[in-house]
């Protein structure tokens, strides 16, 4: 399974959930595309128009990306402005396990320094491997085979659900035999 | 065969099987599990739109996989500020009545306050919540870490964590007595600028050693809610003598005791344990110590700075308990705040905030000229009571100073401890406490 995106934003470490999106709008929304329109607005305002002027776009940070605050809106806020997948050094596991979730590939690899705003970049899960197109480089992606599965299937919802009809019919039949 | 951490054994006996660090548990059972009324409503609304015809399907209404399980409580934006925040508490409470779970008002405390105080969180228990602070319950030896909407969604209908990789363990070696002046706050700030804001990143933070031992609950809860600042998984300390006093008397007030249950499930480290690395502390090295902006890492004696404050925050879930206040009453009684600088109290519970009353804190705070809150989270994340201005420099109690966090991006927050705060107050710029603190008082 492969993904295509070209580099639209390029950041240092430790980009915290606050940056990604504020808390004051947390509360005065549950839609996920008003998130994405106000991405970054106080860190990096030009996020969004920069990030959907691109089909496929790929956020790149170093260390620690996603850090901080458990908000999931943060995901939305990235996904919903054309961004396939978010490339860092490192990811704190909320934000990982946020990411998966919401399919929005969180691609963890050694050393991001290499990559620059513009690469086209291709995400191989099969071949667990982050090609650099524009460079001619290939750099594996760090991955546990849950985290790869995952990434492939965009999220666990239709395994919660399995579970769900699951645990409801062995209820029933709990229920039914007493 | 090695000893096991005390995740390993919590994990471990919540899958009635051995499980170790680096284990993928593919669906981990969780005792416990709350909501703000920040990601509540969204959780809801999914979990009705994304479940409802499973239970349909099976001939059943909708209905959460344990009420008594789960809670809500709502503590960012109460008294709620605006329609939107009182629509999301609306949705909360009428969900809550229907499906028979426990509702908290607003003003009653700040979640990770409650969860703890109100017994709902016990020893050895897994616990999640959606905010990052959930880490907190770890002062009581509980396996307790934050999640996201979606995951609450899931839990609500099956109270199951999918993939979940048992984390490995750093352990947190605290030696040496504290200095005068010198708290569970102090201590965590310099941890924090020891490991850097991804220094734990994946792996839970066990606090051991004497100084830990020494501490009372409230500073260990103090210590737990910062760990997060390292990213890391969750922060945890071993259940003692002090915890099941705490616990028991959480528990009396709700007129329960301590069941052989609850005691089954208490869990310890064994000595033998295998930690991924073990960082040593020495407490007694530390000063006063505070985070300058814009990150919790960037911690730095007090002594060494001295920045003018036109804003003193005392609260949040990171210190507003009862000994939180306590030490800034001692430092702010006969004085006054600063003509320069606004004084926000907001005490961490309902609970916490009867207490001030009926022992007098809350009159020498206002007679300081200080402006005191009923409970809730303030302006520790920038949406009401207290938002920065441009160039506005504020101390706060809380545990999060990024850039933005409490109002402008131009804004600059310092991150302290109560003590700290309350000479900050006085001062009107960053202060020593230790000159403030009483004869006697350590």
């Amino acid at each position: 399974m492969q993904i295509r995106g070209k580099v639209a934003k390029k950041y240092d470490d430790d980009i915290n959930t606050d940056y990604i999106i504020p808390a004051y709008l947390l509360q005065e929304s549950w839609d996920k595309q008003f998130f994405a329109d106000h991405a970054f607005e106080s860190f990096d305002p030009t996020f969004g128009s920069v990030c959907r002027a691109n089909k496929e776009s790929i956020v790149v940070a170093a260390n620690n990306f996603g850090c901080g605050s458990s908000r999931e809106q943060a995901v939305y806020a990235i996904k919903y402005n054309n961004v396939v997948a978010v490339v860092a050094q490192s990811f704190p596991d909320i934000f990982f396990r946020n990411c998966l979730n919401n399919g929005l590939l969180p691609i963890q690899i050694l050393d991001t320094s290499g990559i620059s705003i513009g690469n086209e970049l291709v995400v191989d899960l099969d071949a667990r491997s982050l090609r650099d197109d524009t460079e001619g480089i290939a750099y594996p992606i760090i991955a546990t085979d849950a985290a790869i599965e995952q990434m492939k299937r965009g999220g666990f919802l239709g395994i919660v659900r399995e579970r769900l009809r699951q645990k409801l019919k062995a209820q029933q039949a709990r229920a039914s035999s007493q | 065969m090695p000893g096991s951490t005390i995740t390993e054994k919590i994990v471990s006996r919540a899958m009635g099987k051995k499980a170790k660090a680096g284990d993928l548990i593919e669906a981990l059972p969780v005792d416990k599990l709350y909501f703000n009324e920040v990601i509540g409503p969204p959780a809801i609304l999914n979990f009705e739109k994304d479940f409802e015809d499973v239970y349909t399907e099976s001939g059943k209404k909708l209905q959460v996989f344990n009420p008594s399980r789960i809670a809500f409580m709502p503590d960012h934006t109460v008294p709620s500020c605006s329609i939107k925040v009182s629509q999301g508490i609306r949705l909360m409470s009428d969900f809550a009545k229907d499906q028979g779970i426990a509702m908290y008002k607003e003003g009653d405390g700040i979640e990770h306050t409650i969860a703890s105080e109100e017994a709902f969180v016990l020893p050895g228990e897994i616990a999640v919540a959606t905010d990052s602070h959930t880490c907190t319950q770890g002062a009581l030896g509980s396996l307790a870490f934050g999640i996201g909407t979606t995951e609450g969604e899931n839990l609500l209908a099956t109270g199951e964590l999918y993939s979940f990789t048992v984390p490995e363990t750093i352990n947190i070696k605290v030696n040496g007595k504290f200095q005068r002046g010198v708290y569970a706050k102090d201590l965590v700030l310099h941890v924090l600028g020891m490991m850097g804001e991804g220094g734990a990143s994946k792996r839970v933070a066990e606090y051991t050693g004497p100084t830990i031992d020494s501490l009372d609950m409230e500073g260990r809860f103090t210590i737990c809610n910062l760990s997060v600042e390292m990213s890391a998984r969750t922060a945890i300390m071993n259940p003692d003598s002090r915890t099941f006093a705490y616990v028991n008397e959480a528990l009396a007030r709700r007129k329960l005791s301590m069941t052989d249950e609850m005691r089954g499930m208490v869990a310890k480290s064994d000595m033998d344990a295998t930690f991924s690395k073990t960082v040593e502390v020495d407490a007694s090295s530390i000063e006063p110590t505070v985070s300058l902006p814009h990150s919790p890492a960037n911690a730095k004696p007090v002594s060494e700075v001295s920045d003018p404050i036109n804003s003193v925050f005392l609260g949040s879930c990171a210190n507003a308990r009862e000994s939180d206040l306590t030490i800034a009453a001692k430092i702010l009684k006969g004085r006054k705040v600063s003509p320069n600088t606004n004084l926000l109290v907001i005490p961490a519970s309902r609970r916490v905030y009867n207490w001030a009353m009926d022992n007098g804190l809350l009159k020498i705070f206002a007679d300081a000229g200080a402006n005191i809150e009923s409970s809730n989270c303030g302006p520790c994340f920038g949406k009401h009571m207290g938002i920065l201005a441009p160039g506005d420099r504020c101390l706060s109690t809380s545990n999060r100073n990024y850039k933005g966090r409490m109002g402008s991006p131009e804004a600059f927050i310092y991150l302290g401890s109560p003590a700290v705060a309350a000479a900050t107050a006085v001062e009107g710029r960053i202060a020593d406490p230790r000159k403030y603190l009483p004869a006697g008082e350590s």
